[in-house]
C-alpha cells in the first residue's frame, strides 16, 4: 500500500462539495440530486458512484484523472467521512500507524521514553502524512519493517487493547445499570414513604374521628409508636443502602474511572515515626546530673522557676547538645560536594533573576 | 548508635541554617557576584528605560545625602559599587545592627539573629537595591520577633527616631522573602554554656579560668562571628569552639581531644580511665584524662562507627575546621568594635562608598514603604479580577511600571513565588 508519487505534487486534493460536480463524467447535482461521491484511499481521487460502477464493476482498471496511474479496485471505494480529502488521508495513515505502533505508557521504563517514543512515531507520521517523496518512502519501509518485525507483539498490544477497552466498555455499562437500579430503588422508596405517611396519617384521623372521647396519652402513644415505624423504615433503607455498597463492591470497586489500579498492597511500614528515624542518643557526650553551669544556681532555688516544673536537666541537654552538634559537619566540604542541597541547586538558587525568569516560564 | 554519623550532626544537618545558609567561601563569593551582577543588570535597565530620572519617589527614604542631580536624559550610568565595596558596607552596616541593639538593650540572642538575618538579606539581594539603614531596623525589629521577645512596633520605631512604624513593617515581609523563611538561626551561646559545663566536671581546671574563659568567649561570640561570615562557613558548635580556643586555647583544645578519644586500632588503649593522672598542661594535648565513660554508652555500635564519630582523624580534621574558623574570628575581634565606630574610619572607607551607592542605588525600591504600597496594590488588583491577567496588567499602571517593580521582564507574569524572588535576586 503505497501512496501515489505524484500524490502531493499533484496540485493538492480536489476538495468533494467545493463544486457538486463529479470531475470525471461532468454530471452535476443539479441533475442527479442523490450523486454521491466515492474516493479509493490509494490516491483519493474523488468520483461519482455512476463512474466508479461504470469504470470499475468490471475488474481493476486505472484511474481517471488525468496523470494518475493507480489502479483501482472497485472493493477499495468508499465514501470519504471528511470532506477535506488531505484530512481524510491523514486519519487513514494515522490510523494505520496506530496500529502498528500500539505500545502503552505501562511498556516503558521511564515517562521519558515513552515521551520519545510518542515523539518517534509522531515524526514518522508526519513525514508520512507531509513529508516529501524520499522520506516518505523512508517512513514507509520504517513502518513496514518494524511491523514486520514486531507482528507477535503488535498482535498482543492490539488484543490488550480490545480487552481493556471491553473491561471499560463492561464497567461503564455496569455503573450505568447500577446507578440506574440505584435511582429506580429511590424512587420506589420515595413512593413507598409517601404511601406510608398518607396510610398513618389516615389511620391518625380515623382515631381521631372514633375515638375522640378517649385520651390524648392513647394519641399521642400511637402517634409515637407511628414515629417509630418511620425510623425504623428510614433505618431500613440506610441499612439497604449499606448493603447495597457492599453488594456493589464487586462491581463499585471500579466505580472510580480514572483510577489507576495499584498493583499490589503497600507493605505496612510499622509505626509512624515523626522524627523520620533520627537518633537522639548523644553520642559525643553524656547528660549526666555533675553537668552543671554557675549561672544556673540562682534558678535552682528560684520559686519562679521550679513551681513550673522547670527541668533543669532539660536546659542542660539541649545546651550540651548544643555545643557538640555539628562538630563535625565540615561545611566546605560537604557544601561543595553538595551534600544537602545539591551543587545544582545551589547554583539553580544563586542563578540571576533573568535566569530564574527564564526557568519559570519553562514550568 | 549504629551509623556512622553522630546524631548531633545528623540532626544539625536537618537545620535550615545548614541546609539554606551555609555555604563553602567560594560559593558564597559567587554568590555575592552574582547578586552584584544582577543589582547592576538591573538597576542600569531600569535607569535607561527613565527618560528624566525623577527621584522623586525615592528621595524621601535617604535623608543624609541627596543624589546628584544627572537629570539630563543623557543615560549616564553611574559607577556601581563592586562586590567587595558591598562586603565591606554590609559589614560596617552589621556593626551598626549591634550597636544599635546595645542602644535598645537587646539580649544577644536577638542581637546575633538580627545581624543574621541582615547578612543572609544581602547575600542575595544588592545593597545597591534595598537600603541597608532600613533592612537593620526591619532585621532588629524581626530579629526580636524570631526570638520570642515582641517590642511594640511604635514603642520600638521611638527608640530609633522613627516617627512612623510602617517604615518599619513595610520591610519585613520583604526580609522574611530575603532570608527564605529561615527564621530558626543557631547560635553558639547555648553551646558555650555546654562547653562550660562539661569542662567544669574535669578535676584540673579551676573555676576561675573557666570563668574567665568563657567571659572573654562570650564577648567573642557576641561580635566576631557575627561581623565575619562565620555563620555561613561553620556550625554553631565550631564556632563556639573557636571562640573558646581564642579565649584559653588549652581549655579548647582539651575539650576535643577528649570529646574525639576513641582510638581505633587499639581497642584496650585506656581511654576510659576517669583517673587522675596529676597534673595536665593546659595545651590538653593528651587525653588521659577522659571526661566520661564512652564506651558505656548505651547504643554503642561497631567499632568502626565509633571511630567515624568519634575516632582521632575526625578530631584532626575537626582541629583543623576550627583553627580556620579561628583565624577568621581573630581577624574581627571585639576590639574591633572600636574600628567600626571609629568617625575617621568612617570618613576614610565607608562614606565614599556611601557616596557612590547614593548614586548607584535601585530608584524602584529604595524606598520600602512606596515599594510595598505598589506591590499591595498590584496584589489587590490581582485578586480582584482573579485570573484575567491581561486585563489587570493594562488597567493600572503601564506594563513597564509593573515590570520594573517586579523585576520580572515584562512577558514572565505568572505567579509570583510565594517564597519571593530567587536567591540571588
Amino acid at each position: 500500500m503505497s501512496r501515489p508519487p505524484g500524490f502531493s505534487s499533484g496540485g493538492g486534493l480536489p476538495s468533494l462539495s467545493s463544486d457538486d460536480m463529479c470531475p470525471v463524467c461532468k454530471t452535476i447535482r443539479y441533475l442527479n440530486k442523490d450523486m454521491e461521491f466515492l474516493i479509493n484511499p490509494e490516491c483519493y481521487h474523488s468520483m461519482c458512484v455512476n463512474c466508479v460502477n461504470r469504470l470499475f464493476n468490471d475488474g481493476p482498471n486505472q484511474c481517471p484523472y488525468a496523470g494518475c496511474h493507480k489502479t483501482l479496485r472497485r472493493k477499495g471505494f468508499r465514501s470519504a467521512f471528511f470532506s477535506d480529502l488531505s484530512v481524510e488521508r491523514e486519519v487513514d495513515i494515522r490510523r494505520r500507524v496506530a496500529a502498528v505502533f500500539n505500545q502503552q505508557e505501562d511498556d516503558f521504563e521511564t515517562l521519558r521514553d515513552y515521551n520519545d517514543y510518542l515523539q518517534m512515531v509522531e515524526d514518522l507520521t508526519f513525514d508520512l502524512v507531509w513529508g516529501s517523496e524520499a522520506k516518505r518512502r523512508e517512513a514507509e519501509a520504517t513502518l513496514m519493517r518494524w511491523e514486520a518485525e514486531h507482528r507477535a507483539e503488535i498482535e498482543r498490544n492490539r488484543k490488550a487493547g480490545r480487552e481493556a477497552d471491553e473491561l471499560h466498555r463492561r464497567r461503564l455499562q455496569a455503573e450505568r445499570e447500577a446507578a440506574r437500579q440505584r435511582r429506580l430503588d429511590a424512587l420506589r422508596e420515595a413512593e413507598e414513604e409517601r404511601r406510608d405517611r398518607a396510610r398513618s396519617r389516615e389511620a391518625e384521623l380515623d382515631a381521631l374521628a372514633q375515638a375522640g372521647t378517649q385520651q390524648a396519652t392513647d394519641g399521642t402513644a400511637q402517634q409515637r409508636v407511628q414515629l417509630k415505624k418511620r425510623g425504623q423504615a428510614a433505618n431500613r433503607a440506610v441499612d439497604a443502602a449499606v448493603a447495597a455498597a457492599a453488594t456493589a463492591g464487586d462491581v463499585g470497586k471500579l466505580s472510580i474511572r480514572g483510577l489507576k489500579e495499584k498493583k499490589k498492597a503497600p507493605v505496612a511500614e510499622g509505626p509512624y515515626d515523626p522524627f523520620g528515624g533520627m537518633e537522639f542518643v548523644p553520642s559525643r557526650y553524656r547528660v549526666r546530673e555533675e553537668l552543671n553551669h554557675p549561672s544556673l544556681d540562682k534558678y535552682r532555688i528560684d520559686q519562679q522557676h521550679i513551681t513550673g516544673g522547670y527541668s533543669f536537666l532539660d536546659y542542660i541537654s539541649r545546651a550540651m547538645f548544643e555545643a557538640f552538634a555539628g562538630l563535625a559537619v565540615f561545611i566546605e566540604d560537604e557544601k561543595e560536594a553538595g551534600i544537602g542541597l545539591s551543587a545544582g541547586e545551589v547554583a539553580g538558587m544563586s542563578a540571576g533573576m533573568a535566569a530564574v525568569g527564564d526557568k519559570m516560564e519553562l514550568d | 548508635m549504629a551509623s556512622t554519623i553522630a546524631s548531633e550532626d545528623a540532626r544539625y544537618r536537618q537545620s535550615s541554617q545548614y541546609e539554606l545558609w551555609s555555604f563553602s567561601p567560594s560559593q558564597l563569593a559567587s554568590m555575592r557576584e552574582k547578586t552584584n551582577a544582577a543589582a547592576r543588570a538591573r538597576i542600569t535597565e531600569r535607569l535607561l528605560s527613565m527618560p528624566n530620572p525623577s527621584n522623586t519617589a525615592s528621595a524621601p527614604t535617604s535623608s543624609a545625602n541627596t543624589p546628584d542631580p544627572d537629570g539630563v536624559s543623557t543615560p549616564t550610568l553611574p559607577e556601581f559599587l563592586t562586590p567587595a565595596e558591598e562586603l565591606l558596607l554590609v559589614t560596617f552596616y552589621t556593626a551598626e545592627l549591634l550597636r544599635a541593639g546595645d542602644h535598645a538593650d537587646m539580649s544577644d540572642e536577638i542581637k546575633a539573629t538580627a545581624a543574621t538575618f541582615f547578612k543572609r538579606f544581602y547575600i542575595t539581594n544588592s545593597i545597591m537595591t534595598y537600603p541597608p539603614q532600613e533592612m537593620l531596623l526591619v532585621a532588629l525589629f524581626f530579629g526580636c520577633k524570631a526570638e520570642g521577645a515582641f517590642p511594640s512596633i511604635s514603642d520600638f520605631a521611638k527608640t530609633f527616631g522613627r516617627e512612623r512604624p510602617e517604615e518599619i513593617l513595610a520591610g519585613e515581609f520583604l526580609l522574611c522573602q530575603g532570608i527564605r523563611f529561615a527564621l530558626d538561626v543557631k547560635h553558639p551561646f547555648r553551646a558555650l554554656r555546654g562547653a562550660i559545663m562539661e569542662l567544669s566536671t574535669l578535676p584540673d581546671v579551676e573555676p576561675a579560668r573557666l570563668v574567665a574563659a568563657e567571659q572573654r568567649a562570650r564577648e567573642i561570640l557576641r561580635f566576631s562571628p557575627l561581623i565575619t561570615d562565620a555563620y555561613f562557613h561553620f556550625t554553631p558548635s565550631q564556632i563556639m569552639l573557636a571562640a573558646l580556643s581564642l579565649a584559653d586555647r588549652g581549655l579548647a583544645e582539651r575539650l576535643i581531644q577528649d570529646t574525639f578519644h576513641y582510638v581505633a586500632p587499639q581497642p584496650s588503649s585506656g581511654t576510659d580511665t576517669p583517673a587522675t593522672s596529676g597534673v595536665e598542661t593546659p595545651s590538653g594535648a593528651s587525653a588521659s584524662i577522659s571526661l566520661h565513660k564512652r564506651t558505656a554508652s548505651p547504643s554503642s555500635g561497631s567499632l568502626e562507627d565509633k571511630a567515624a564519630v568519634i575516632g582521632s582523624h575526625v578530631r584532626d580534621k575537626v582541629l583543623g575546621t576550627i583553627e580556620a574558623c579561628r583565624d577568621m574570628l581573630s581577624k574581627e575581634l571585639p576590639e574591633r568594635r572600636e574600628h567600626w565606630n571609629n568617625k575617621t574610619v568612617y570618613k576614610a572607607q565607608i562614606q565614599p562608598i556611601r557616596k557612590k551607592l547614593n548614586k548607584c542605588r535601585d530608584p524602584d525600591r529604595w524606598n520600602l514603604v512606596e515599594l510595598q504600597r505598589i506591590r499591595r496594590e498590584q496584589a489587590s488588583r490581582k485578586g480582584f479580577d482573579s485570573d484575567d491577567e491581561g486585563e489587570g496588567r493594562t488597567k493600572g499602571g503601564s506594563l513597564e511600571d509593573d515590570a520594573a517593580v517586579f523585576g520580572v521582564p515584562k512577558k514572565k507574569k505568572q505567579l509570583e513565588d510565594p517564597f519571593g524572588p530567587p536567591l540571588a535576586g
